[in-house]
């Protein structure tokens, strides 16, 4: 069965990029474009690893964070930190409230995050 | 005039007396003859009397001429002191102006100020000085500058200004939200002797909150752009994976030169941000004991590429004994030695040489890159490690370049309490040296977001 992968990401042209780069891997995407919306889905489809950007509308990845660590079934899903500043205090908080791992958008390219997402579930 | 004695008495003789023996003649001429000679006595007395007499009253006039000069000079004398007295009065007058005239200026004057006598006592203290840390002048007159901490709000200040009052020189002061103090002392000196210590408050708010908007302002600026910037690289990146289907080389050749393009633009933004980090004081700086020497080695090996197209010959000198541990962030060396090296290539000529090395000095170790390239002019090599500087040979050489990679790393070095400077001769090269102390810990500085 396909691992299930959710998308939390407000940048359109990001979203097109990851999910194509994802899908042809084998992986099942879903998207969301908020952080309220990224809970709600997780939620329902019960994701294998969350890719989470940080500055996003509604509700941002550090408060989705929070709301996840609240849940004790949500807690467990691996989250991965999609950074647009990369700056050091992001990143320190993020890895605080538990991401396991992060990857800054202007260092990284598609490939890149196909990569780290194998990494993670392959542990 | 008195009568003749002798005369009277032969009169008297006569009237009384008709006739007279000899005998009783005689006895009256000698008892005569006895009176003219007390007579005469008397006389010579008299006269004698009458001269002392009058060399007493030569000597009195004397004497009252003495006291009139002495009573003329007592005269001046007194005059003289009124005078004084009246110019005393004057220039305390005046004094007293003087007095009024500096308490008017001091209480006014628009910057705070703390006035120390030389036992380091508070003698005064203005207004304005007053307003800035919310405290009464009559609390803390007298008191030396450990005591002003009675009052919570003067402690930042007390602080800065230590027991004895030191040298300093517009120093920054955060004292309350929305005050932010610019601190001065001066020594108050007359001659070689030391009056006291004046400390200078300077209202500097405005001004940092203009640095701090025109900072966000960059700092936003410089996300905004990184988010269209990564989707272009992103895109850029697959269509040169052939992840959307084949290309001709020429179309590869433009988007290649394109993602390169971007790259650059990615690293203009990534300067900019780290310099209004470094400006905000929120540069973030994770320090841990690392060997240099590989981290060297990565950025000489991340520019092999770009060597090798240039054609440059680079030699890295290693000591030959292992180089001690150093308390450092990495990451931010690995920036700085990277800012270095890139110059160093970039304004290099074809063919031209780069050596860099690694030395142990007395207690800290010393990092030198130097190129036989273009050099700094001796007119501007004083501001080379400003923000936006660029030498006015190396724009005609080249006009890619921010001028902030030297900004950069001079604030990266120093933080680690280290030295960078450099030699330099325009047409035959430069080299760059910085040290790093081997000991020395710096605190892990936090970042408020």
């Amino acid at each position: 069965m396909a691992k299930k992968i959710l998308l939390v990401e407000d940048e359109e042209i990001m979203i097109d990029l990851l999910q194509r780069n994802l899908a042809k891997e084998g992986y099942e995407v879903f998207i969301a474009r908020d952080g309220e919306e990224g809970l709600r889905i997780m939620k329902e489809a019960m994701p294998d690893i969350v890719l989470l950007d940080v500055v996003m509308p509604k509700m941002n990845g550090f408060e989705v964070m929070e709301e996840m660590a609240k849940d004790k079934i949500l807690a467990k899903i691996p989250v991965i930190i999609i950074s647009n500043s990369g700056q050091p205090v992001e990143l320190d908080r993020v890895q605080k409230l538990g991401a396991k791992d992060w990857l800054i958008k202007t260092e990284f390219d598609p490939q890149g995050v196909v990569d780290k997402v194998e990494k993670q579930i392959a542990k | 005039m008195k009568k003749n004695p002798n005369k009277k008495t032969a009169e008297k003789i006569k009237e009384t007396r008709p006739l007279a023996t000899v005998t009783e003649l005689l006895e009256i001429s000698r008892k005569k003859e006895k009176e003219a000679q007390e007579m005469d006595r008397i006389i010579r007395t008299l006269v004698r009397k009458n001269f002392e007499l009058s060399e007493i009253k030569e000597k009195r006039k004397a004497e009252l001429r003495e006291l009139e000069i002495k009573t003329r000079e007592l005269e001046k004398t007194r005059v003289a002191l009124i005078n004084m007295l009246e110019d005393v009065e004057k220039a305390r007058k005046k004094a007293e102006e003087e007095k009024n005239k500096t308490l008017a200026v001091i209480t006014n004057f628009a910057d705070g100020l703390l006035v120390f006598n030389k036992e380091g006592r508070l003698i005064l203290i203005n207004p304005q000085a007053e307003g800035f840390f919310n405290v009464k002048s009559r609390d803390l007159i007298g008191r030396s500058v450990l005591e002003l901490n009675i009052s919570p709000t003067l402690e930042p200040l007390t602080e800065l200004l230590g027991g004895e009052i030191k040298g300093i020189f517009r120093k920054e002061l955060p004292t309350r939200e929305n005050l932010t103090l610019e601190v001065s002392t001066v020594s108050m000196m007359s001659g070689e002797e030391t009056l006291g210590r004046l400390v200078i408050l300077h209202d500097i708010t405005r001004e940092k909150m203009i640095e701090k908007m025109k900072t966000e302002f960059v700092s936003i600026s410089a996300h905004q752009l990184r988010t269209p910037l990564s989707a272009i690289k992103w895109t850029l990146r697959m269509l040169l994976d052939g992840d959307l289907g084949e290309m001709t080389l020429e179309q590869r050749d433009f988007i290649e030169k394109t993602y390169w393009s971007n790259e650059r633009m990615i690293t203009l933004i990534n300067d900019l941000l780290n310099v209004t980090r470094i400006e905000e004081g929120r540069y973030l700086y994770r320090p841990a004991l690392t060997d240099i020497g590989p981290v060297v080695q990565l950025v000489i090996d991340s520019f092999r590429e770009e060597i090798k197209r240039k054609n440059i010959e680079c030699e890295f000198r290693k000591p030959e004994k292992k180089l001690p541990k150093i308390m450092m962030d990495a990451e931010k060396i690995e920036l700085a030695v990277q800012n270095l090296l890139d110059n160093a290539i970039r304004y290099t000529r074809l063919g031209g040489k780069v050596i860099i090395s690694l030395k142990h000095g007395k207690n800290e170790v010393e990092f030198s890159i130097a190129d036989n390239g273009v050099g700094i002019p001796k007119d501007q090599q004083q501001r080379v490690f400003t923000r936006f500087f660029r030498g006015v040979n190396v724009i005609r050489l080249e006009t890619e370049g921010t001028g902030l990679g030297l900004y950069i790393a001079k604030n990266i070095i120093e933080t680690h309490g280290g030295k960078i400077w450099f030699e330099s001769e325009e047409g035959k090269g430069t080299t760059f040296y910085f040290t790093l102390p081997v000991k020395k810990e710096f605190e892990e500085l936090s970042e408020e977001f």
